[in-house]
């Protein structure tokens, strides 16, 4: 027990949308990714694509941190989504 | 030959707006919303980004359609980089990114400043004024130099929109359409005048203490009928414009320049106009200002400035189409300037 290294990063979530397309799953990854997170040293978020799902995972040294963080992204990660199927349908042909 | 055209978000306060323009400066759609918070309060960045949140996608919708316009028709798509709001900028910023992908559009990332000034310049015709940007969160007075607008005088603490929308919620009047047309009207009502404190230090502003001051004034001076709220207003925008006036007529002597061009939302107000009018015709100039259409925060001055700073090669890569609170308005390299002056220099005729 004495080797346990304590991570700082005490909390964690994962989140997992399932696009069903590597396409918009990367469209929404693309464009979340520009924003870094605001505190690094107090929240960390890592974004991956794969089968069509866009799956992340965020670790905090805090419940308060992880909450603000994981919240803000989700208001920002349905603004992608919903513009997609407002405007990727039709429009573009 | 087709003109050139781009879509402009702008959302860096309580204002989301969208608008289509072409390259010549014509404005096919401006639509936008504004956030209005009770009588009292101010608008904060969570709230407000929320309201964005809620009304950005009909907004792009109404503004193509009014333009009469589909996505391929659109050249580029501008976004307000900054300054401003964190969380509304980052409003604009996310449906800019996705359009972008799904329309395979170039993004132009966009002072909010700068802005304001082209938007300016285009609607009036004003060539090469002194600029007054006022806004709520904005005091500057700038001038284009060597390409740059150059800031020759600014507030030292809050902007003047702030100071006079923070008095309205001591007085508690409606924020709707904006408190600062509300002071405006009731400012027409005023009759005594309440000295204030008087605070410019060489060529920049503050007010923040004159706030303070009234603040604490207020309440005592109305409890006891010394004065009316319509006094106060109009000791108010008295004592801030004058302030203005005096920044700006030094910024017009020390560059030589005879023309003033109000923008921003504060840049509505009539009596502020009318002062600045005074001043520029005894020093023979000509003040330019826009109504509210073009003074308040607008969709249609992203997409014009945007889009000047495209025709000359300006694009912004998906991966670098940040959003921040921080973007002084000489940071930007105004490059569609320098072709107009090399233009005037060399156009011998013209």
């Amino acid at each position: 027990m004495a080797a346990q290294a304590k991570t700082p990063w005490e909390f964690s979530c994962d989140l997992e949308v399932d696009f069903e397309s590597d396409e918009k799953a990367s469209m929404v990854y693309a464009a979340l990714a520009v924003d870094k997170e605001l505190q690094p040293d107090k929240v960390k978020r890592n974004m991956s694509v794969s089968d069509g799902k866009l799956t992340v995972r965020f670790e905090a040294v805090e419940a308060r941190f992880l909450r603000a963080s994981f919240s803000s992204f989700v208001d920002v990660l349905t603004l992608a989504t919903k513009t997609i199927e407002e405007f990727g349908g039709g429009m573009a042909l | 030959m087709k003109k050139m055209m781009a879509l402009g978000f702008e959302g860096s306060a309580n204002k989301i707006g969208i608008g289509v323009v072409t390259l010549d400066g014509d404005i096919l759609s401006n639509p936008r919303h504004t956030y209005i918070t009770p009588p009292g309060q101010g608008f904060l960045p969570r709230e407000t980004a929320q309201h964005h949140l809620q009304h950005v996608l009909p907004l792009v919708k109404e503004a193509l359609k009014t333009a009469q316009v589909t996505p391929d028709d659109i050249d580029c798509l501008c976004y307000t980089k900054g300054p401003g709001m964190g969380a509304p900028l980052q409003v604009s910023a996310i449906v800019i990114r996705i359009l972008s992908q799904l329309w395979k559009k170039p993004i132009v990332a966009v002072n909010h400043c700068v802005a304001h000034i082209e938007m300016g310049r285009i609607v009036t015709g004003a060539d090469d004024p002194v600029v007054l940007y006022v806004s709520g969160g904005n005091t500057q007075v700038i001038a284009y130099s060597e390409g740059r607008y150059r800031i020759f005088g600014e507030t030292i603490d809050i902007a003047i929109g702030n100071c006079l929308d923070r008095f309205a919620r001591v007085l508690t009047l409606s924020n709707d359409p904006s408190p600062g047309y509300n002071i405006e009207q009731l400012a027409k009502k005023g009759e005594k005048f309440i000295d204030l404190p008087y605070v410019v230090k060489g060529m920049d502003v503050s007010f923040s203490g004159i706030l303070s001051f009234i603040e604490a004034t207020a309440e005592e001076k109305l409890k006891n009928n010394e004065c009316t709220p319509a006094d106060l207003c109009y000791s108010l925008q008295e004592t801030l414009f004058a302030m203005l006036v005096e920044i700006t007529e030094r910024a017009m002597a020390h560059c030589d320049k005879n023309d003033i061009l109000i923008v921003g939302g504060v840049g509505c107000n009539e009596r502020l106009q009318e002062m600045m009018r005074v001043m520029c015709s005894e020093r023979g100039g000509k003040l330019y200002a826009t109504d509210d259409r073009y003074c308040i925060d607008n969709g249609a001055m992203i997409a014009y400035t945007g889009l000047l700073a495209y025709a000359h090669g300006t694009s912004t890569p998906l991966e670098e189409s940040t959003f921040t609170q921080r973007f002084r308005t000489d940071e930007v390299h105004a490059i569609w300037r320098e072709k107009e002056e090399s233009k005037k220099a060399n156009g011998t005729a013209e």
